[in-house]
């Protein structure tokens, strides 16, 4: 009996290692910059983060924006971010058809959400 | 449903979830904390009943070790629902939100059977075994479907 809990908590314990190695972080997964341009089609503002959904080119996008403070301290203000709205955006892609944002640009004024990163 | 996940989102809590920056910080770190509780005391209790340091009287450690694992999950039950408010539609919608709560009314089902029904100290040790068993995988299933929605969606 004792040695089947040493084995069970053994292969516990490599089922959340090897969980924890195929997702390293939330926040960045290592992908290549991209910028896409779009207009804005849906927009969920708020904690955890914000999301945008863009129209590019016909497609569908996602654009991970910043939590309330974060898109704040970028100098974005209510109502930039939008239905309707056209943006430019710059960021990690991290999924099929999602960018995480690291900086945007509604016609010429630029938002730095990251200034780390850019 | 949509109706009152709707009028949720609508409340001045959801809206000081969804704005609140150090608020939204504290009440997801006690969340945490919660979670904390309730697997280490679950965990210890668990492997006890699997057989693990038998020598350690059972009643004893499980009127210890519930008392712990009970309020860390009111902890985490609170301050997740505060989490909730931040997004209801969103997280009422993930298919890994819905397993996570599944999950987790399954562990306290199992709980709740062998508390409501013979009580720790007097089952059968196959009895605890397979309430361990089912307690320790239930649980640590369900903490890894709610670290995974950050990184799904």
């Amino acid at each position: 009996m004792r040695r089947q809990v040493s084995w069970l908590v053994a292969a516990l314990g490599v089922l959340l290692l090897a969980c924890t190695s195929a997702q390293a972080h939330h926040g960045w997964v290592g992908g290549e910059t991209i910028e896409i341009s779009g207009t804005v089609t849906a927009v969920r503002l708020g904690n955890p983060h914000g999301e945008l959904t863009l129209e590019v080119e016909g497609e569908e996008w996602t654009v991970e924006v910043g939590q309330p403070w974060r898109n704040e301290r970028a100098g974005l203000e209510e109502g930039d971010l939008a239905e309707g709205v056209a943006i430019r955006a710059s960021g990690e892609h991290a999924g099929e058809r999602l960018l995480k944002a690291e900086q945007l640009w509604i016609g010429e004024a630029h938002f730095v959400l990251y200034p780390g990163r850019i | 449903m949509e109706e009152l996940l709707t009028r949720l989102a609508e409340t001045s809590l959801a809206q000081w979830m969804r704005l609140s920056r150090w608020g939204y910080a504290i009440v997801n770190t006690l969340h945490v904390v919660g979670i904390s509780l309730l697997i280490g005391a679950i965990t210890a209790l668990d492997l006890r009943l699997l057989g693990w340091r038998r020598e350690l009287p059972l009643a004893a450690l499980g009127r210890l070790l519930q008392a712990v694992a009970i309020g860390g999950l009111l902890l985490a039950i609170t301050m997740g629902g505060l989490l909730f408010l931040a997004d209801p539609a969103g997280y009422a919608a993930m298919t890994l939100f819905q397993l996570k709560l599944g999950l987790i009314g399954l562990a306290v089902v199992n709980a709740m059977l062998i508390n409501l029904g013979p009580g720790l100290a007097n089952s059968s040790p196959r009895r605890l075994r397979i309430t361990g068993a089912l307690s320790l995988a239930l649980w640590l299933c369900a903490l890894a479907a709610g670290r995974f929605l950050a990184f799904v969606g």
